[in-house]
């Protein structure tokens, strides 16, 4: 899958599952702010990424992905 | 209007009562069927009393992990009566060893048989004195597998652990540890049957000023400004509270939130789709009257030493769990003993469309045929036990999901994963601050787990109330 891919498919699914207008998920922009995350639902995020690429985001990689960037990265890195 | 009301009557729902009761809050427990209890309950057959769930208990001795907990809850005041110092005896391919109470008893008990793993018997009991919330990401098998070389003792410690749902690639190792650790400690026995436990939590609740309702049965939950205003009944009969607990199926709980906007599709997918442990075939055993002397340990019967896989394929039966039933009139003769198998959901499917008492004779073939099996895998240990039987009632899978709402009939709630610990965890919390879970799916299942659990629903009101 290639990064483009990658990053039309999980905005999509973000906007959906975290019901927030997908215009406002740009690369730069703050995940946590955006998607309005807290301990809990960050755990929900999570949950999208594995169900959707099998990738896991690991516990103490967690703190590294404060962007939308970041979490693409993590993702084209780490996919199977 | 209450300042808490507990959807489900499961233990975790009636001990949240209790503790929250017991501090002055004023309590709703709503039960949607007719009885309250969970896998507490029990029924009553030909002047007997057969329980569900209840088998035996861990680490109810003062100072223990159990005793504590259950003291506060009033539940040390049950007559419950300690097993055997050989509590857990175990036949795998025709050997025999037990488990003795007590975590140095344990390790000689084992060494006499396997002398060359005394010291990693140490080692593993030290890691169950130890166990920490890290250890929710350990692989219980794979760290078994790196602590015994010996793979028939890697067996038989495991063999307890029946009550839970062993698997290899995902079991992690704090919910192993925890299955074994309390019991090890000390195991008991109720002198009655789960209605006693059950019936004192309720007694609590009410003394305290609370309220038990059956037939209640929760069909929505609305959310007025990111709080949970209302509990909707069946009946159309609503109820306003403070907070609301949850004591059902995090599933079964997100068909009540459909209404609620703060509760985001991501929640309701994670708690919708996380996998469920396996269910149980339980063949409850009424023995003629003197036939068999009372036993206080638990023998689980395994054909090979296949302890960790022989859930995945489980038919015919390779391995159960004998409990024998304390004798509530003294006597030194028994008249009930459970026979308990894992049941996988697949076993299940043709009658899945099906309800009880309507399920067909070839779901009571099915049935006649597993207990069989379950008998001839005990005769191992009761020569002849088939001669001895009075009756015998059976339950699957499919009796769990219908009489206690469990999807899948799960015997321990939603299945815990090491390799996503953090998925398949659950906080007590949820997206809205006045509704909050307990019960086996959130954190650990069986008793000990789901008591911890309630504990932690409960101190998060608490807090709250303290602020």
């Amino acid at each position: 899958m290639t990064r483009e891919e990658i990053i039309a498919e999980i905005n999509a699914e973000l906007a959906e599952e975290f019901e927030i207008d997908e215009a406002a998920i740009t690369p730069d922009a703050p995940i946590y702010q955006t998607l309005e995350l807290d301990s809990l639902s960050l755990v929900d995020l999570i949950g999208i990424v594995q169900t959707k690429y099998g990738v896991l985001i690991s516990k103490t990689e967690l703190p590294n992905i404060k962007t939308f960037a970041q979490l693409y990265d993590y993702i084209e890195q780490h996919q199977k | 209007m209450h300042d808490v009301l507990i959807i489900g009557s499961g233990l975790g729902g009636l001990e949240c009562g209790a503790l929250l009761a017991q501090r002055g809050l004023r309590v709703l427990v709503l039960e949607g069927s007719n009885q309250p209890g969970g896998c507490m309950q029990s029924f009553r057959r030909g002047g007997l009393h057969y329980d569900t769930g209840l088998h035996y208990v861990g680490g109810l001795a003062p100072g223990q992990a159990m005793h504590k907990a259950f003291a506060q809850l009033g539940l040390m005041d049950l007559p419950w009566q300690r097993m055997d110092e050989d509590f857990d005896h175990v036949i795998i391919g025709g050997r025999h060893f037990a488990f003795h109470q007590g975590y140095e008893a344990f390790v000689e008990g084992l060494a006499k048989d396997f002398p060359h793993q005394r010291e990693a018997l140490q080692s593993f009991v030290q890691r169950l004195q130890n166990i920490t919330a890290e250890d929710m990401d350990v692989c219980a098998y794979d760290y078994l597998c790196q602590t015994f070389s010996d793979e028939l003792l890697l067996n038989v410690v495991s063999a307890a652990a029946m009550k839970t749902e062993l698997r290899r690639e995902s079991l992690p190792l704090f919910n192993f540890a925890h299955t074994c650790s309390s019991y090890i400690e000390s195991s008991w026995r109720l002198r009655g049957d789960g209605n006693l436990l059950v019936n004192k939590l309720i007694d609590t609740i009410k003394q305290a000023g609370g309220e038990v309702q059956t037939n209640s049965r929760v069909v929505r939950l609305t959310e007025d400004d990111g709080r949970i205003t209302k509990a909707i009944c069946a009946d159309g009969t609503t109820y306003e509270a403070g907070y609301f607990i949850s004591d059902i199926h995090p599933a079964v709980l997100c068909q009540l939130l459909e209404e609620c906007p703060s509760v985001r599709k991501a929640f309701r997918r994670r708690m919708t789709s996380g996998e469920n442990t396996c269910g149980m075939f339980t063949a409850q055993l009424c023995i003629k009257p003197d036939a068999l002397r009372y036993f206080g340990h638990n023998v689980f019967v395994y054909d090979k030493p296949n302890v960790w896989t022989m859930t995945e394929e489980n038919d015919p039966v390779k391995g159960v769990m004998i409990s024998a039933r304390v004798p509530e009139d003294g006597s030194e003769a028994l008249r009930q003993i459970d026979l308990l198998t894992p049941m996988p959901w697949h076993e299940c499917q043709p009658w899945t469309e099906t309800k009880v008492g309507h399920r067909g004779e070839d779901y009571k073939d099915f049935c006649r045929r597993k207990a069989e099996q379950c008998i001839t895998l005990a005769e191992q240990y009761i020569p002849d036990l088939r001669s001895m039987i009075e009756t015998c009632y059976t339950s699957t899978p499919l009796t769990y999901r219908d009489y206690l709402g469990s999807p899948e009939g799960g015997a321990f709630g939603m299945r815990k994963d090491c390799r996503a610990s953090m998925l398949s965890f659950h906080s007590v919390n949820t997206p809205l601050p006045n509704l909050l879970l307990t019960g086996q799916s959130v954190i650990l299942p069986g008793i000990e787990g789901v008591t911890m659990t309630a504990f932690e629903t409960c101190n998060k009101i608490i807090q709250d109330n303290a602020r």
